[in-house]
Order: C-alpha cells, then sequence, then structure tokens
C-alpha cells in the first residue's frame, strides 16, 4: 500500500508540472496583461502612456523573459510563496486561506446533501424498480439534473428576498467564529450544489445497485435466508460503491475547484468567485497559483477515491 | 468668501432660564447650539435638524482598491472617506454649490487667472502631524508637474496650472495660464483629496502600497481585502459637529443586484447604486427603503465610430448614422439593465443640457424617423454609399448588456435602416483599450464618454478635441477645438451657454461618435438612514458619508 501511494504521488509530480505549465503559457498567449486590465475600460477618466505601462510592467516583472518569469514562479512555490495578487497586492496564500474554508465547506455540504438524499433515492429506486415510487423518483431526479444549479440558487436567493425579506450574508463567516452565520451563508449554496449533485447521485446508485442485485453473490445471499435489507445493505450496495465514490470524488474536485456560478448568485466570496475576477483582471499570478491549487486538489482527491476502492472491494489490492 | 461666525448667545439665555436643571439644561444646549450649527450653509451638514449620533454605517458598493493611491488611480470613494478636499460640494443641497472644505474661503483675481485659497488653521493629520500650505502644495505638485515614475491620472485636468505656490503657512495660491469658468469645481471630486506632504516625501511621491494618514472624518482601521473596509470616527476632527457616525463599513459588493438585496434586507444601509429591478423592489418596500432615480455625469453609453477609417471618415456618414438609428429603441432594448436617458453631446444633468422637451423634436433625437432617416439616405448617398457598407468591424465588450443587447440592437437598426452591415466582435471588457488605443476597429459599444466634473467643458477636451486623451473615435476639428476654447475660458454663464449651444450643433452636424445617453443613479438605503439627502441630488459624485447619519 505504502509502496502504491509513493508511486500515485510519485506520478503527481509530472502531472501537476504540466499543469503549472499550461496555464502558464495560456495565460500568456491570451491577449492581455494584468496592466492592460487596471489601466483598461471603466479604470477611471485616464489612459496610461506607453512609457508609463512599460514602467509598470517592468515593477511587477513582467517584462523579463517568460522563462525565467515561469522558473521563478516555480521556485517560490517550492518554497511555499505563492506570491501577491497584481490587482490588489494581496499575498496569494491569505486570500486562499480566507476564502477557501468557504468553499470547502460549501462543497463538503453539498457532497454529503447528496449521499443522505441521492443514496436511499437511488436505493428504493432499485429494488422497487418500475413502481409508482421509481417513476416519482425518477421524474425529480431528472428535473433536478436538468435545471442548473445557479438557477435554483437564484430562486432561492429570490424567493428568501421576496417572501422573507432576509438574504444570506455578503461578507465571510466562519464556522467556528459565528456558526449562525456561517450556516446561513453556505446552506443555500450548499443545496443549489448539492440537489443536484443528489439526482446523479440517486441516478447513479440506481443503475449500480440494481446491476449488483443481479449478481450470483446476491442470489446466493436471498438463498441463505438473508432479509431483503440485509442483502441490499450489506451486499449490494457496498458492492455498488465504486461508481458512487468515482461519482463524489469527481463532484467534490469540481466543487472545491469554485461552484463559480453558484457563489455568484449567492454573492459568497469563494475561491471561485475570486478566479473568476481574476481572469477578468488578467491577474496571472493568482490565476496560476489558483489553478495549481486545483490541480493538487484532484490529483489528492483522485487517490483518496483510489484507495477507498479497496476498502469498499477487498478484492482489489495495490501492489 | 469668509467663514460666517455664530451669532450671539440669546437663545441659549433664554433657554436656560426656563430650563430646571442643569443636567437638562446641559443637553438642550448641546442640541440648540448643533441646530445652528445645521443651519449655517458653509459647513458640510445633514440637512435635518438634529442629527442623532452614533451607530456604525454599513455601506455597500465598489470597495475594493488595486492600490492606496488616489492621484494614481486608487478607487477614490473608499480611500475619500479618510481625507478632505479643498473645497467641496454641499449635501445639504443635494451637492449643487461649493463649500469650504480645507479651505477656509478663496479669492479669484478680477482676470480669473489666480486663485487664493485660505487654509483652516488647526487641522491634523490623523498621525498628528499639522496640515499647512506645504501639504497643498505638495498634493497638486505632484499631480500638476508628477515626479518620474508617477502616472499622474488627473494631470490634463489641471493642464490650466502654471504655477502653484504656498504664500505661507495658510494661504496657498494656483496661477493659470487662461482663466477657467470650472477651475474650483475641479477640486471638489472625492478624487482631489489632500495627502500630507511628510506622507509623500517618506513614501518617495509614492502611495501606492501606504494607506497614507488623512485629515478626514473617518481613520482607517481595517481592511478585508475584496470583502470590507472598517473605519472608525477621527475623535479629533477639525469640524466638532461631523460625523455624526461611530464609524463606517464599507462592504465590497460588486454586483448590482447583490448591493440592492443588501439594503433591501438590511445587511447594508446604504448603497449609491443598485440595480434597476431592486430599485423596483424598493419603491414597492417604502416601509423599509428609499430609492430615488437621479440623473448622473459618469456613466455613458456610446458608440464610437472610428474617424479615421473609410468610409466613417465622411462626416456625413456619420451624421447619416445619428440621423437613422433610434435613440429611443436602444435605450427601450436596454431598459432592462440600466436606465439611459435621452441626452445630446453632455449629461442630461447639466445645466447646459438642451432641455428634454427641446430636444424630443431635434432631428436625430426626435422619435418619430422618418424625416431623419430621408435625411441620412440622401447623406449616404452623396457620400457615395447608398448602397449601404458591408463588413464592419463593430467591437462589444463580452459583458452581457453590451455583447447581448446594446451591440444587436446598433446592429439591427444600421442594417435595417441604412444597409450597413456590422459583424459584432466581442472580446474582453479589460482588452478594450488596446483596441480603442490602436485604432483597430471601425465602431464600439463604449462607456467611456463623461467629464470628471458636472461642468461638460473638461469632458469635451477630453473626449472631442484633437488628440484628447479619451478621443477614442479620434474626431479632429479644427472649428470645434477653437470653439472649445472658447467655452472652457468664457466666465459669463450665459456667453458660455449659448457657445455650448454653438458646440453642440456642430457636433450635430459633424457627429463624431454616437452618443446613446447618459444613466441615471439608482441609490438606496434603509429608512433609517439620514444625511444624504439623496432626493435632492442632481449628479453622481458618491461623496463622502460624513453627514449621514442613522435615526435607529
Amino acid at each position: 500500500m505504502r509502496k502504491y501511494l509513493a508511486q500515485r504521488l510519485l506520478i503527481a509530480i509530472p502531472t501537476l508540472f504540466g499543469v503549472t505549465l499550461l496555464i502558464f503559457i495560456a495565460m500568456r498567449v491570451l491577449p492581455g496583461d494584468p496592466l492592460s486590465a487596471i489601466s483598461g475600460e471603466g479604470a477611471g477618466m485616464y489612459v496610461l502612456s506607453k512609457e508609463q505601462l512599460q514602467a509598470a510592467r517592468a515593477s511587477l516583472g513582467l517584462d523579463r523573459p517568460y522563462v525565467l518569469q515561469y522558473l521563478d514562479w516555480l521556485q517560490d512555490v517550492v518554497r511555499g510563496d505563492l506570491g501577491k495578487s497584481f490587482w490588489r497586492g494581496e499575498p496569494i496564500r491569505e486570500l486562499i486561506v480566507r476564502r477557501a474554508p468557504i468553499t470547502g465547506q460549501i462543497a463538503l455540504m453539498a457532497v454529503v446533501l447528496s449521499w443522505v438524499i441521492g443514496l436511499p433515492v437511488g436505493v428504493i429506486g432499485a429494488v422497487w424498480r418500475n413502481s409508482r415510487t421509481d417513476y416519482v423518483f425518477r421524474l425529480v431526479v431528472t428535473l433536478f439534473m436538468a435545471i442548473p444549479s445557479f438557477w435554483v440558487a437564484l430562486m432561492i436567493v429570490l424567493s428568501l428576498v421576496l417572501t422573507l425579506t432576509w438574504r444570506p450574508p455578503l461578507t465571510i463567516a466562519y464556522l467556528w467564529d459565528d456558526p449562525v452565520r456561517n450556516l446561513q451563508m453556505t446552506a443555500g449554496p450548499a443545496l443549489a450544489l448539492g440537489l443536484a449533485l443528489a439526482a446523479m447521485m440517486a441516478r447513479i446508485t440506481r443503475s449500480s445497485v440494481l446491476e449488483v442485485l443481479g449478481e450470483d453473490f446476491v442470489r446466493t445471499a436471498r438463498a441463505k435466508g438473508l432479509r431483503e435489507a440485509v442483502v441490499v445493505r450489506r451486499h449490494a450496495l457496498v458492492n455498488a460503491m465504486l461508481p458512487i465514490m468515482t461519482v463524489t470524488g469527481t463532484a467534490l474536485g469540481a466543487l472545491l475547484g469554485g461552484s463559480v456560478a453558484v457563489e455568484r448568485a449567492f454573492g459568497v466570496p469563494g475561491l471561485g468567485l475570486a478566479l473568476v475576477f481574476a481572469v477578468a483582471e488578467r491577474d496571472w499570478m493568482l490565476i496560476q497559483n489558483l489553478v495549481l491549487l486545483y490541480g493538487v486538489i484532484f490529483v489528492l482527491i483522485n487517490l483518496v477515491v483510489d484507495v477507498s476502492y479497496g476498502w469498499f472491494d477487498p478484492r482489489i489490492r495495490y501492489q | 468668501m469668509d467663514q460666517p461666525r455664530l451669532v450671539g448667545n440669546v437663545n441659549r439665555r433664554r433657554f436656560l432660564k426656563t430650563t430646571a436643571g442643569a443636567a437638562v439644561a446641559a443637553w438642550s444646549l448641546k442640541g440648540a447650539a448643533r441646530a445652528r450649527a445645521a443651519a449655517r450653509s458653509d459647513r458640510a451638514r445633514a440637512a435635518e435638524p438634529n442629527p442623532k449620533r452614533g451607530g456604525v454605517l454599513k455601506w455597500a458598493g465598489p470597495a475594493e482598491v488595486a492600490h492606496f493611491d488616489v492621484h494614481q488611480g486608487a478607487f477614490r470613494f473608499v480611500l475619500g472617506q479618510m481625507y478632505n478636499n479643498l473645497v467641496r460640494f454641499n449635501p445639504a443641497d443635494g451637492l449643487k454649490t461649493i463649500i469650504p472644505d480645507l479651505a477656509e474661503s478663496w479669492k479669484v483675481s478680477s482676470d480669473g487667472k489666480t486663485y487664493t485659497f485660505k487654509l483652516r488653521d488647526g487641522v491634523k493629520f490623523h498621525d498628528g502631524t499639522p496640515f499647512s500650505s506645504a501639504d497643498v502644495v505638495a498634493t497638486f505638485s505632484r499631480i500638476v508637474f508628477p515626479p518620474a515614475g508617477m502616472a499622474s491620472i488627473y494631470k490634463d485636468q489641471f493642464s490650466a496650472v502654471a504655477k502653484l505656490e504656498a504664500i505661507d503657512r495658510l494661504n496657498v495660491r494656483f496661477i493659470l495660464k487662461e482663466p477657467q469658468p470650472y477651475f474650483l469645481e475641479l477640486f471638489t471630486p472625492s478624487s482631489m483629496i489632500i495627502y500630507s506632504k511628510k506622507a509623500l516625501d517618506e513614501n518617495n511621491q509614492d502611495l501606492r502600497k501606504v494607506i497614507a494618514p488623512g485629515t478626514g472624518a473617518f481613520m482607517f482601521k481595517e481592511r478585508k481585502v475584496a470583502e470590507k473596509w472598517v473605519m472608525v470616527r477621527n475623535p479629533n476632527y477639525w469640524d466638532p459637529e461631523i460625523p455624526y457616525l461611530d464609524g463606517i463599513e464599507l462592504l465590497h459588493i460588486p454586483a448590482w443586484t447583490d448591493r440592492g438585496t443588501a439594503v433591501l434586507t438590511g445587511q447594508a444601509d446604504y448603497s449609491p447604486n443598485v440595480s434597476l429591478e431592486t430599485h423596483q423592489e424598493g419603491i414597492r418596500r417604502k416601509d423599509i427603503v428609499g430609492t430615488v432615480r437621479y440623473p448622473g455625469e459618469f456613466n455613458s453609453y456610446q458608440v464610437h465610430i472610428n474617424n479615421e477609417r473609410k468610409p466613417f471618415n465622411d462626416p456625413r456618414v456619420r451624421r447619416a448614422i445619428n440621423l437613422a438609428v433610434s435613440r429611443q429603441n436602444l435605450i427601450k432594448a436596454f431598459g432592462t439593465q440600466e436606465p439611459i436617458m435621452l441626452t445630446r453631446w453632455m449629461t442630461h444633468a447639466s445645466e447646459f443640457a438642451t432641455p428634454l422637451k427641446e430636444l424630443e423634436a431635434l432631428p436625430a433625437y426626435r422619435a418619430d424617423k422618418s424625416a431623419d432617416l430621408a435625411e441620412a439616405k440622401k447623406l449616404m448617398a452623396a457620400a457615395g454609399v447608398a448602397d449601404g457598407i458591408k463588413n464592419v468591424d463593430f467591437v462589444s465588450a463580452s459583458v452581457a448588456p453590451h455583447a447581448e443587447i446594446l451591440a444587436p440592437a446598433f446592429q439591427d437598426e444600421l442594417r435595417r435602416t441604412l444597409g450597413i452591415e456590422t459583424k459584432i466582435r466581442v472580446m474582453e471588457r479589460a482588452l478594450l483599450i488596446e483596441e480603442l488605443k490602436k485604432g483597430t476597429f471601425d465602431m464600439m459599444v463604449q462607456t467611456e464618454y463623461r467629464s470628471p466634473i458636472g461642468d461638460p467643458g473638461p469632458g469635451w477636451e477630453m473626449c472631442l478635441k484633437t488628440g484628447g486623451s479619451l478621443n477614442f473615435s479620434r474626431y479632429s476639428n479644427p472649428e470645434f477645438d477653437k470653439l472649445l476654447k472658447q467655452i472652457n475660458s468664457e466666465r459669463d454663464k450665459g456667453k458660455r451657454k449659448q457657445l455650448f449651444a454653438q458646440g453642440m450643433a456642430l457636433l450635430d452636424q459633424t457627429a463624431p461618435l454616437y452618443l446613446i445617453g447618459f444613466t441615471d443613479h439608482l441609490p438606496m438605503w434603509r429608512n433609517t438612514v439620514k444625511g444624504h439627502n439623496s432626493e435632492a441630488r442632481v449628479f453622481s459624485e458618491l461623496g463622502r458619508v460624513d453627514t449621514f447619519w442613522l435615526d435607529r
């Protein structure tokens, strides 16, 4: 197992290296740089001269050869120094520390919600296949898979404002500082994201459980006289967990990477929103480091998911 | 303009005679003094009598800055709360008249070329440094004659200044190359704050990385990047009457709808500009919030027409476009986004603007297009493009209101009326400036036609004069430049109005660009917020909140 983990982590290094190279090149290939954004339309009543722009670019180190810029960045990252936002001058590490807990909490709550709703709905649909309950569940699942999360988010905000004259907080409140405000802030986005994810989870669970229920070992379990609930829980569901874990891992990675539209709808100052503004502002340093962070998150989550396969299915051994 | 003194204390004596106890007397005395102070017109005061003290105002708006140097472009409405100007607009009359700020009084020479400001004595910066004429000279020298490496973004506005000097500790003189009727107004925007010479010297004339101490009513306490600024009352403020608030929290809420819902739900007390739909909801919720529309001069929508590219270098083509395309249709199409108001070459809020009734009867501005269209087609034929124009490069920012509403609406109008076929090229907003500077477009939807102050004069200098810093249409007309010079040096308001009218007529004929109109501002506030006088405002300088108070 240790060897497997070490191998996977070693493989992650070239993957992350590739991520850094791709995002660095992508930002340089795209037209515009942080200075053009700062001096751009809407910035004020002025236009910086070419000389002023050149001086400002030099002050940010943007006039150096790309190779040097890239190597310096990698060196800083290895040292743990993520640099500063070009636009706001804020250390990127501080930005991540401030915003990541909110985005992470929303992602985790959404995943938990998707399990709490999606797994029972999927299992019931599979066990009572083609029953009236199954049809109703399938209808609801299809509906929530079709409706975009940001629309659900907008509806939640709108209905709260119009009916209760209330809306979730717009400034950050951490769970450990102010649990009530924190839950007011995160519950809505988690619900909007969790419902769509729950629909997907229910669908995957239903098809996986259905497949497993047709297996020989399930027939054997039934033949031994086990109760149907035990058959489903101990034999079918556990063996159906592999695709559910894969979906969970991918979804968690995507949500941690920024549920941008939902964050935008609720006005939650999370990482996703930071990345959107960074792209608009051509804040290269922030974009590079956030994308690298997402790369690391995805690699780690995939690793955890792979390792979890062995826990759910003892036949899987890592060598 | 000298400072009036408090008149007598007769009321105080009378009042004391009739009070029963010393404690009550003391309390009431304070109230009476405040009521008198509020009535004085030369100091910033809440319009309402007997404002309450205390509380923290939560302000919702764009509260983020790229750096801290306002004169190098930092967002002024946030930082401006901590500083003073030389003069300011009066909050009590809806920002209509100029009143003293750090300048106690001022004198203008008979030829209009020398402005002498007498400064307030006893003012201190937040770090305890005494304020003097040296600070004013250091501040404006840096703006007008910037040191190497400094991007003085307001330099052009003060191009008429030949010299500025300290006469003594409390007197400063600005000498102009030529008279400028709006010169005093140039000191009123919240960008024209006074920095301390000490802070400038200590930081090598560059304040981008430091929050320099101000003299203002509020002092810096905390900044949470991209979230909020927290400021507290300056206990040693030179005007003991204000601020009424104990502090302010400036919440960074970039989306207009979020600002509106924040006020509606009580998460914020005031926002200078909310979205149209939340403004409309606010009108229905008069029990909890107030909201109005007032005209602004900062935000406009226009289509730049590249005057250097064929066939748009022919004024007849540009005039034809201005005649044929219906402003009413564009304004209606954009109505769900922002309230654009019909106007002619300057904000509709300006005293020099053509009155709406008159405007609605003018060619190119009237709703009935039949005569205008016939004239436009004649002009197109005379310019040799009677069959229309193909493959016109029409650039728009990728933001939805531009790319999905205004640009397609304008495109449709051009195609239907004059047979001009455009191809919309959508690009990110941040990149438009490069296109504008290079002039690599035929047409572009844009929002930067405006004036830095209420007076349209400096706006025309920047946007329409040959080589103007924001003249993105590349309009060049010696006749107009000559007229503009006259407009911006004429001190008689009546004559100036006539000159502006001539200028607008000239612009109508030569049509440098297509101005759709200026937007109205939509502030919203909780009913407990007083002292802003938004109902009386006529233009969009958001201003300071030192006269705001909370009726809780």
